[in-house]
């Protein structure tokens, strides 16, 4: 398998503040990857910088073999990193249709018609019994998940997800992970997750890394990294 | 029954991406009835309402920027002015040919380069919202100021007359711009004529990336749009549109003076697209003609309290109407949409 992204020495220093030391991470195209730590840790901080909106003080960032490391937030968008943001950004004042219709603009492909492809975002995303509701008349949850179809408008290759299960009921929060779990079925596209929520964490079933004070506490399988002591100690709390 | 309801009311409810559908429709409407008006009235109505309608395209210039984009700009005046100049300054050379086209043509081309080196210095370096209204408040000033200093050029406080031309139509003959109702006639097509076009491209990819833009910029960066190319486009459109607006205020009024680039014909543009109603297109082009027609008739009648009419006017519409008279016209048609619905079932 390839590698899509790879993570070397990354730190990010703010005046006085170490938010990420050496963090070094890679993984594999169509594969899930989660990122725990308590607040403070820097997991979006760790996020900002392979999208593009932090510049990191150390270290390199390759896509798929290149090195982005300078590049801005639009041309690692256009090679397919996008991010999802903490808070859902979409665009409120308009339906969710037509927040398809923006995302999908210039993603011309001729085997797969626009109009058919944000039909079946709209499935992928559970929103295809309301195209023509205001974003702003949607659930907290359901505006997240027309976040993450806004990142699948766009010709998406790794997703970037800040807590996309922030402000979710049970039962959404369970879809999400069975939604992450669907996106991945095919291995063309790959996810990157950062989550508070251990029992969605487990259910994404993926490989996770633990951020502690900026570092790289553990890495490993979700039940490996659950029973490590230091990981209890710092984050779980048991 | 419950079920039908809501099904409805989402049915009902449309975003503000697509520019509502009746609009054109409405234009239509407005033009064939603006063709009319000389058939009817005469003299002194034929001879000025060409003016409001250039103002209506000024007017539209800021419509598609401050609706579309959200971006508020009080520089129209300046590449109005641009274009009013560039036009007398082509009319009064010597081309040996009738340069009146060449005229119009460089007018809508300087209001669109003037807008678009503005536009790409102020939007790459990232100024935003009040920063950039400022930056075009500058825009006004210095077009006024450069008007009157470069009096060898463009007649300082004297301005400067621009002779009404023939328009040439190769060998069929031309057509002298002379007479008022030729004027008109001649006027109200390419009044129409810029309104579809913006129109169109506002329909088009360009116009729902800048609602996007206006929307949640943001968002817009993090998909993989150019947001500071496509604000420059649309601020160079925005020009382009007030330059042309420019070349035939030079042309109809014969005159062309330095006050058409202040702060203040500025302001008056801002009004007329608030009163007009800045989310639609066709608001802001009917403000731009009903307002400097009120102005007009105000003035006439209470010279002393008109500014201070129309300042209450807007302070009503800014209050009362925040869509101004667009978004109050569309609100009265789906409120008697919606009680003919239930008088029905």
């Amino acid at each position: 398998m390839s590698e899509v992204l790879r993570a070397e020495g990354l730190s990010k220093r703010f005046t006085g503040i170490k938010a990420n030391e050496n963090v070094s991470f890679s993984m594999e195209a169509g594969s899930i990857r989660a990122i725990i730590g308590p607040n403070g840790a820097g997991k979006t901080t760790f996020l900002s910088m392979i999208s593009g909106h932090l510049p990191p003080t150390t270290g390199k960032i390759f896509h798929k073999g290149q090195d982005v490391t300078r590049m801005d937030v639009v041309k690692r968008a256009r090679r397919g990193i996008l991010r999802k943001f903490q808070t859902p950004s979409v665009f409120d004042e308009l339906s969710v249709y037509e927040n398809l219709e923006i995302a999908v603009l210039g993603t011309n492909r001729a085997a797969d018609p626009r109009p058919a492809r944000i039909r079946s975002v709209l499935e992928t995303v559970r929103l295809a019994d309301r195209p023509d509701a205001l974003c702003k008349h949607l659930s907290h949850g359901q505006r997240q998940w027309l976040e993450i179809g806004l990142l699948l408008g766009r010709n998406a290759d790794l997703l970037l997800l800040d807590e996309p299960t922030a402000g979710m009921t049970a039962e959404e929060t369970a879809a999400t992970a069975s939604l992450i779990k669907e996106l991945t079925k095919d291995h063309t596209l790959s996810v990157i997750v950062i989550e508070h929520d251990i029992d969605f964490i487990r259910d994404l079933e993926a490989p996770v890394m633990v951020l502690h004070l900026g570092e790289v506490l553990t890495e490993g399988s979700f039940d490996s990294v659950a029973n490590d002591q230091r990981v209890r100690d710092v984050y779980l709390g048991t | 029954m419950t079920q039908d309801l809501v099904s409805q009311k989402v049915k009902s409810v449309s975003g503000r991406l697509s520019v509502p559908s009746g609009e054109p429709a409405l234009a239509v409407v407005l033009f064939a009835i603006l063709a009319l008006i000389p058939v009817v009235a005469g003299g002194y109505i034929v001879y000025v309402l060409p003016q409001y309608m250039i103002f209506g395209v000024l007017a539209l210039s800021l419509g598609l920027l401050w609706g579309y984009v959200g971006i508020l700009s009080f520089g129209q005046a300046a590449f109005f002015a641009v274009g009013a100049y560039v036009t007398g300054i082509v009319m009064g050379a010597d081309f040996g040919i009738n340069p009146v086209y060449l005229a119009v043509l460089a007018a809508t081309g300087a209001g669109c380069l003037v807008a678009a080196i503005a536009g790409y210095f102020l939007f790459s370096a990232g100024v935003r919202a009040t920063y950039f209204v400022l930056v075009t408040l500058a825009l006004s000033i210095m077009a006024e100021q450069i008007a009157v200093s470069q009096s060898q050029i463009t007649g300082g406080w004297n301005g400067m007359y621009v002779n009404r031309p023939e328009l040439p139509f190769g060998p069929i003959g031309s057509l002298s711009l002379g007479g008022d109702y030729v004027m008109y006639y001649v006027v109200l097509p390419l009044v129409a004529l810029a309104y579809f076009i913006v129109r169109w491209l506002m329909a088009a990819r360009f116009g729902k990336v800048l609602v996007g833009v206006r929307e949640n910029e943001d968002r817009m960066i993090a998909l993989g749009f150019g947001v500071p190319f496509y604000k420059t486009a649309a601020f160079a459109l925005s020009g382009a549109v007030a330059g042309f607006a420019g070349a035939l205020y030079a042309l109809h009024s014969s005159f062309v003076s330095p006050s058409l680039g202040g702060v203040l014909f500025s302001t008056e543009v801002v009004v007329w697209v608030a009163i007009g109603g800045r989310l639609s297109l066709l608001g802001a082009l009917v403000g731009g003609i009903i307002v400097a027609s009120l102005s007009n008739y105000l003035s006439a009648v209470a010279p002393d309290t008109w500014q201070l009419m129309l300042g209450v006017l807007f302070i009503i519409v800014i209050v009362f109407f925040k869509r101004g008279l667009a978004g109050a016209v569309s609100d009265g048609v789906r409120l008697l949409t919606a009680q003919r619905g239930q008088t029905n079932e």
